[in-house]
């Protein structure tokens, strides 16, 4: 008897992580978790200045003590390193100068902590000092002194992008406002610490390396580049990781130190960063200063945007390049925006380097843009979900900038939390100090041109299948705790018919899977699925080449569900998978291995302008959401009582993974909305801990209500697009309309925290003061 | 008899872990969770900050959630100590262990085991706990994946017996 | 990354034996459950050879009711502090002070000896090593320097433990024992105004317990933190309030946080045998702002902590007195 054909019997169906046993049993082995008894202790002596010539290290003392296996300096690594070829300045250990405090100047492998925290102690530098700067503005004055040679007034990268009439657009509109918006600079503080373990063995010359890494491949470039070694003698595994949210797109200075200690001491090495040294190593998101305009007409229709932006982007180039290009290229693609002038400047400055943190590049744009549309929406009299609905896209359309979208679910998720938060009914009635926000934002499902172009397909993934009746899925794809191995299981089992039990994930080990670009730019479930689709497809035909053989049929008439091969229509004979399988195989001359892969097509890749591939991908996700505030007016304090949030992800392959990781962006979002943020003094990080950097506390977090919108993209796997990072950047500007709600006040410059909200609210009793004695007087 | 830490201070200590008698030699300015990781191999038990802020080393001592990163091994003789490895039941997940897992209250599964023990801690003293008395419980156990939401769902589903 | 030194643990089973081994050894210090001390030692704040842990001596672990009063031994864990009933009926800011220290895990080791004899913190104090060094060290700690008032001499790390303004408006007494016998002294007299020296015991002397006496008035804790659990308070008030019909007779107001010693509001008879109205709360919130002196200790700003302190000095007053219905929400 045969069920009843559900074609989807696997996907979209909320499956616990296939990973999830060893997490909650505690077997999950993180990198600092591997057996590391026989590994010598590496230690990173790091810089007390912010801007120096580095005039000596002097390492003698520190060799001489006994236990101690290696001292390295910047002298014994000539490489740069970073992410894009045209942009790698950094060195692991700091070369001739150092630009920032915390910067790596040497390193240590000894036999305990205490003799490589000894050695650290006996490590004499000597500086020559040069001027500092820890603000964009410091940095790019007249007579500041380069930090890299190359980039005279500290300016990394200047963007300047027209899209459309903008001078037109403003002279269109009935409503013309402008306003400068300020993003303190956050961190990802992921919960696991940085972390390598790494082992060389001299009479080889291998190298195997254990990394916190959302990115093994970029890191296997890094340390074949740094440590001058050909790629196939370097093995990059990824165990499990505790957590990314960007922090780990990037091979990090740490990972190419523990491969320098472990060769230059011919053996293992473990090295393990501490909290702080984990914030310092950072790559978080810049310190922004937005300063946006708005052309509206008086029905709330957007006739032109401009839009100034001021990264300041940390010591080192890291991802900078791309993260002001995204600042610029993902205002559009939200809304229909007719014309958009757009500026960035990335900024060096003494402080440890930015990087890419979850919502790349949009979200301190889209805070600004929010807030601002929400300004202007009350002075016309508008309703906000009013204002957003007038500016609605058509898809499939193409944005001024080149962007392509074939799936738009943004006018389901205002409708769901419109109605769901009882927006109607309850918005400007619940009481002195309580207001309700909205806002909008979106983000991309990978981006569609690789750092690296290779001219290999973007992703590629392997399925085998041997006498044991496994399908082993090998995929490069780093699952950080997002899920991405469950999802690879799910796409492999759904195609094939099979349980998802039968299903079992290899990823992330160089040795073993193919390569794959990284978990970054929410390119996984994108990519890496529809290369799973492909591998599965291709292992489908073996099979049903066999069952069609075993069965007397042609290929076309078999048809597979739960297991079971069988031929259209008939109440014929059945072949259990493992019959199939048995077939196939000595059909096939033994084990099967079939390969899956998947590219962007060229015209999803981007505008032809200066940097438009940035900000270019096959779909955009798209989320709404309402925020409800209470502001106690005498302590400052901000708590959020509830959200709601609406995410078009395209399809849900795992709704339970996706309502995770909705609820994660979110409350990050929350997060740096609320109070997180880096704190330098004269460029020394106050921050680096959990005390100073205020992640929120289950206290504080509250109820998250979320809808899944499902577009079904015609290009996604399954129909779908990126669920983790879309719903972010939308919380900012949701809070601060609902502070605006609360108390009339309107908030520019984030994090909220109580001493600001106190500080806004005097100001604002000092200014209706100074306004009633003027008018008295008048 | 495990040894713990070569040093002229180290003393025997005896303590119950995860329901065992067990004897170690180890210094008294050895915290519980280097014991824990590094002489006894039990590395479920997480580093997650410097000293006393996230949570991810929370352990049990005597049914009582404690950081074993600010607790010595020495403190706990005589004691019982519980770590997320003594709570499958013959490899079986107990119940916090498997709403944890089926209502994806982790994600990275970093701190995973702090949360389950903290949340033990609490089931223990209070079988029914509603939403702010698991939030209360759970108070210093930072975690960066979830927002929570699932973390409250999956502690008052194994309260409750569910599924 | 910072390691721990290496240290020997005693523990003296009484006061004599724990003051005499205090005396053997220089290199000491006493400890309790250590969530604080811990810390600093990982942080190289200090490098003793010997901690001599008090939690063995029976009776710093009492708990009494006496004379109507109470008298908690100074081994009391703030968790069983926050349980007790005869606490939580009698001296509910007691209660409510214990449960806003830090998160579970912390009270259940914490003690309220601990927390009284709580270390000053700073911005520039609770550092690694590595940062404190790269910042030339301060005043507290092996420098010359106080980076939050360079000019000045004194050291201005602030008290941030939460029992002490709790205990000062029930008008606790200690009792501290040393080499030279037992003392009993008012809480408040245990404390200076100086950061880096704030603790009035000798180095032998360890406080036994805290006497409260009977008939405490009504009494309420607040706490000014940026998030709901771990923090420490940015200010923290405790407010104990005697009325009747709406006339206050008796009050008293004690911060933390604020400054380098918990205190109590001096010249609060002035407040006394009148109602609340307007006038008492500017009052009230002129006699605070005169007192409190926050510094730039911690991420959020002086000024801020200035404003909460009589912020939430006026909210329990009033709802003390029966009044808190106009006062914007709960304290």
């Amino acid at each position: 008897m045969i069920a009843p054909r559900n074609t989807r019997a696997i996907v979209g169906q909320p499956t616990p992580l296939i990973d999830g046993i060893e997490k909650v049993m505690g077997t999950a082995k993180y990198t600092a978790d591997l057996p590391a008894a026989d590994a010598l202790v590496g230690r990173i002596l790091r810089s007390p200045v912010s801007h120096a010539r580095i005039r000596a290290i002097k390492t003698e003392a520190a060799r001489a003590l006994p236990g101690v296996r290696a001292v390295i300096t910047g002298a014994d690594c000539a490489a740069t390193y970073g992410v894009l070829p045209i942009a790698m300045n950094e060195y692991p250990l700091a070369r001739d100068t150092v630009r920032y405090r915390g910067e790596p100047l040497a390193a240590v492998a000894a036999m305990d902590a205490e003799t490589a925290d000894a050695a650290l102690k006996l490590i004499r530098c000597e500086f020559d000092t040069l001027p500092a700067y820890y603000t964009a503005d410091a940095a790019r004055a007249p007579d500041a002194v380069a930090l890299h040679a190359d980039k005279p007034g500290n300016i990394e990268r200047a963007v300047h992008h027209r899209f459309g009439d903008v001078e037109a657009g403003f002279a269109q509109a009935d409503l013309v406002r402008e306003h400068v918006y300020t993003c303190a600079e956050v961190a990802h503080a992921q919960m696991e610490r940085n972390a390598a373990l790494v082992e060389y063995d001299p009479a080889r010359d291998h190298l195997t390396i254990w990394s916190t890494t959302q990115v093994p491949y970029y890191v296997h470039l890094m340390l074949a580049r740094c440590l001058e070694m050909e790629a196939s003698r370097i093995r990059v595994v990824k165990p499990f990781v505790g957590g990314g949210f960007g922090a780990r797109v990037e091979t990090l200075n740490f990972e190419i130190i523990a491969a320098l200690l472990a060769r230059a001491a011919g053996g293992k090495v473990f090295l393990s960063l501490s909290r702080e040294e984990t914030f310092l190593t950072h790559r978080g998101r810049p310190e922004t200063k937005i300063h946006i305009k708005l052309g509206m007409t008086r029905d709330g229709r957007l006739t032109a945007c401009a839009a100034e932006v001021v990264q300041r982007g940390g010591a080192y180039a890291g991802y900078g390049i791309i993260t002001i290009l995204y600042a610029g290229a993902l205002l559009q693609g939200l809304y229909d925006l007719p014309a958009i002038a757009y500026d960035g400047v990335r900024v060096y400055a003494n402080l440890p380097p930015c990087g890419a943190m979850r919502g790349h590049g949009s979200v301190d744009v889209r805070f600004a843009f929010e807030s601002l549309l929400d300004g202007m929406a009350r002075e016309l009299g508008l309703d906000p979900f009013a204002v957003r609905r007038a500016n609605l896209l058509a898809a499939p359309t193409e944005t001024l900038n080149g962007l392509r979208i074939e799936s738009y679910g943004l006018g389901e998720c205002l409708d769901w939390v419109e109605r769901a938060s009882l927006w109607r009914d309850r918005r400007g009635r619940l009481g002195p100090g309580r207001g309700l926000g909205m806002a909008c934002s979106h983000y991309v499902s990978g981006a569609a041109k690789p750092i690296h172009w290779t001219g290999e397909p973007h992703a590629v993934v392997h399925l085998r299948l041997d006498f044991d009746g496994g399908v082993t899925l090998l995929t490069g794809a780093a699952d950080i705790g997002q899920g991405s191995s469950t999802v690879m299981a799910q796409a492999a089992a759904e195609t094939l018919g099979i349980h998802l039990d039968r299903v079992r994930v290899v990823a992330a080990d160089s040795m073993l899977t193919p390569k794959d670009n990284g978990s970054y730019s929410s390119r996984v479930t994108f990519m890496v699925g529809n290369a799973t689709i492909d591998a599965a497809r291709a292992l489908r035909a073996h099979l049903v080449a066999a069952a069609a053989e075993r069965l007397g049929v042609v290929e076309t008439e078999i048809e597979h569900e739960n297991e079971t091969f069988f031929a259209a229509g008939g109440d014929g004979p059945a072949l259990s998978f493992a019959a199939v399988a048995q077939a196939a195989l000595a059909r096939e001359g033994g084990a099967i291995t079939t390969k899956g892969s998947f590219t962007c097509p060229v015209e999803f890749q981007g505008g032809k302008h200066k940097g438009g591939a940035v900000g270019a991908t096959m779909g955009f996700s798209y989320a709404a959401q309402v925020v409800e505030v209470a502001v106690d007016h005498e302590t400052g304090l901000v708590a959020v009582e509830k959200v709601w949030v609406a995410q078009d992800c395209g399809f849900a392959i795992n709704p339970l993974a996706v309502e995770g990781q909705i609820q994660g962006a979110v409350w990050m979002g929350m997060g740096q909305a609320i109070g997180e943020e880096t704190r330098y003094e004269q460029g020394l990080a106050v921050h680096g801990s959990f005390l100073d950097y205020r992640v929120p506390t289950i206290i504080e977090s509250p109820p998250i209500a979320l809808h899944i919108v499902e577009s079904l993209d015609p290009n996604g796997p399954f129909g779908a697009k990126e669920a983790s990072e879309g719903a972010l950047a939308g919380f900012l500007p949701a809070l601060t309309n609902a502070i605006a709600d609360a108390l009339g006040l309107e908030i520019d410059t984030l994090p909220v925290t109580p001493d600001r909200i106190l500080e806004a609210l005097a100001q604002r009793q000092r200014a209706e003061r100074l306004a009633k004695i003027r008018e008295e007087v008048a | 008899m495990e040894r713990d830490q070569r040093s002229p201070r180290a003393k025997i200590r005896a303590f119950r872990l995860n329901g065992r008698a067990r004897e170690i030699l180890v210094a008294d300015s050895r915290l519980l969770i280097d014991t824990l990781r590094e002489t006894l191999g039990l590395t479920g038990t997480k580093h997650g900050c410097d000293g006393g802020e996230c949570g991810a080393c929370t352990v049990l001592i005597d049914g009582r959630p404690r950081l074993a990163c600010l607790t010595r091994t020495e403190e706990c003789e005589g004691h019982d100590v519980e770590t997320i490895e003594g709570f499958a039941e013959q490899g079986r997940m107990s119940r916090l262990q498997r709403a944890f897992h089926e209502r994806l209250g982790t994600q990275c599964g970093y701190c995973t085991p702090g949360m389950i023990l903290a949340a033990e801690g609490l089931l223990r003293r209070d079988p029914a706990p509603d939403a702010a008395a698991i939030r209360a419980a759970l108070a210093g156990n930072l975690c960066r994946c979830t927002g929570y939401v699932k973390i409250i769902e999956a502690v008052a589903d194994a309260a409750r017996g569910v599924p | 990354m910072e390691i721990l030194p290496r240290f020997d643990v005693l523990r003296p089973a009484s006061l004599a034996a724990a003051i005499e081994a205090r005396r053997r050894c220089a290199a000491s210090r006493f400890i309790a459950g250590g969530t604080d001390l811990m810390v600093n030692l990982r942080h190289g704040l200090g490098a003793p050879e010997t901690l001599i842990d008090l939690r063995h001596i029976a009776e710093l672990r009492l708990l009494s009711k006496e004379n109507g009063g109470i008298t908690i031994g100074a081994a009391v864990t703030l968790a069983e502090l926050a349980a007790n009933p005869a606490i939580g009926c009698d001296y509910p800011a007691i209660a409510a002070a214990a449960r806003a220290v830090g998160a579970p895990a912390h009270r259940e080791a914490a003690t309220l000896g601990g927390n009284l004899c709580l270390d000053t913190r700073c911005l520039f104090y609770n550092r690694s090593a590595w940062w404190r060094e790269a910042n030339g060290f301060c005043l507290k700690h092996q420098g010359e320097t106080c980076h939050v008032a360079p000019t000045g001499k004194r050291c201005h790390a602030a008290y941030s433990g939460d029992l002490a303004p709790a205990l000062l408006v029930y008008d606790a007494t200690i009792e501290i024992a040393g080499r030279a016998g037992t003392r009993r002294i008012p809480l408040a007299d245990l404390y200076a105004e100086d950061g880096a020296a704030h603790l009035r015991l000798a180095p032998d002397e360890v406080l036994v317990r805290i006497h409260l006496p009977a008939a405490p008035w009504p009494a309420a804790y607040a706490k000014a933190r940026a998030r709901g659990a771990i923090d420490f308070p940015q200010a923290g008030v405790a407010v104990a309030l005697r009325a009747e019909a709406g006339w206050i007779t008796g009050l008293r107001v004690a911060f933390t946080g604020t400054n380098a010693r918990p205190f109590l509001l001096a010249g609060v008879a002035a407040l006394e045998n009148t109602r609340i109205d307007a006038a008492w709360r500017d009052r009230l919130t002129k006699l605070v702002q005169k007192q409190v002196s926050p510094m730039r200790t911690t991420l959020l700003a002086a000024q801020y902590r200035r404003r909460v302190a009589s912020a939430l000095a006026q909210r329990l007053a009033a709802a003390l007195a029966g009044m808190g219905a106009e006062n914007h929400g709960s304290v």
